[in-house]
């Protein structure tokens, strides 16, 4: 029995890694581009994009989140049965911490800083390749510090 | 930049992720030595299990997992507990949820979910577990409390 009460349905893990591992490849593509004077619009055009994603998972979850719908129509049926399903609030918390880092990207190309869509694709890059590498888990490693240094309301 | 130093950065950052993520991997889950541990007040932290306040720890050990409602790892972790708990009857684990126990995370210096104390018969900290345990972790630190 888990500690926590009203826990949602649980979600096969490998949906939210499957989904980490397409956005690690498109924000190592938007670092690539970004660097380029001549292809920074591009990157900035891409990481609008993901950024919108982001805003969907973080908003409807990883279910409803275009690479969670497909994982589950093409992918989830090719594999056996999860060993065990997930609690979907770690990733969806992944997911709005993502955005926000995503759009401070947005923002500081916006404002013509230099390297900024790149830099903060690159830091977004890193929590989505530990994630869909290594099982890594945003939630777990930065939600409680968030909470001590008053970042989130506890309820 | 031209498209070669593109590609270096890219790649580099590649390799750093990679670094970062392999490190990561080692140490998440591997038990450090706590000296000069306290004894926990179970009725400080709450402690539940079954739906009962817990009483009394583990006879030969206790695992005090600290959760929160965002950790993917930590119903993972829990059943690790729980199937050794199965296997041995003074083997206790308890699970509580820091998600709304500030308090808990300040006093214990909580970090990251799950993080699992590792308490001797008398309740006193012996080891903390940073992450989700390795089998052999908990295996080791078992094996560290004859009955």
């Amino acid at each position: 029995m888990s500690a926590t009460s009203k826990t949602p349905a649980g979600i096969d893990p490998r949906g939210p890694r499957f989904g980490a591992a397409i956005t690690s490849v498109l924000l190592l593509v938007t670092v690539f581009l970004g660097l380029n004077p001549a292809t920074e619009s591009t990157a900035y055009a891409l990481l609008f994009v993901i950024t919108a994603l982001f805003a969907v998972g973080a908003i409807f979850g990883n279910s409803k989140h275009p690479y969670g719908l497909f994982f589950k129509k093409f992918v989830r049926p090719r594999l056996t049965a999860p060993k065990e399903l997930e609690d979907p609030r770690p990733p969806q918390f992944a997911q709005l911490i993502g955005f926000i880092v995503a759009a401070v990207g947005l923002v500081l190309g916006a404002f013509g800083v230099a390297y900024g869509v790149a830099g903060a694709a690159a830091a977004a890059f890193i929590a989505a390749f530990l994630n869909a590498a290594f099982a890594f888990c945003l939630g777990c490693q930065i939600y409680v510090g968030l909470q001590r240094i008053g970042l989130i309301k506890q309820h | 930049m031209n498209l070669s130093s593109q590609l270096i950065a890219v790649l580099g950052l590649l390799a750093l992720a990679t670094i970062a993520g392999l490190i990561w991997k080692a140490k998440t889950g591997t038990a450090k030595r706590v000296p000069n541990g306290e004894v926990i007040d179970l009725k400080e932290i709450g402690a539940i299990k079954d739906g009962k306040p817990v009483t009394s720890f583990g006879e030969r050990v206790t695992f005090l997992q600290f959760s929160s409602e965002v950790c993917s790892q930590c119903a993972q972790t829990a059943r690790l507990f729980h199937e050794l708990e199965a296997q041995h009857d003074d083997v206790l684990h308890i699970e509580v949820d820091i998600t709304n126990r500030l308090d808990l995370a300040n006093k214990f210096n909580i970090l990251q979910t799950p993080t699992t104390l590792v308490l001797d018969k008398n309740g006193v900290v012996t080891s903390r577990i940073g992450g989700a345990a390795k089998s052999q972790t908990i295996q080791d630190q078992l094996g560290s409390f004859h009955i």
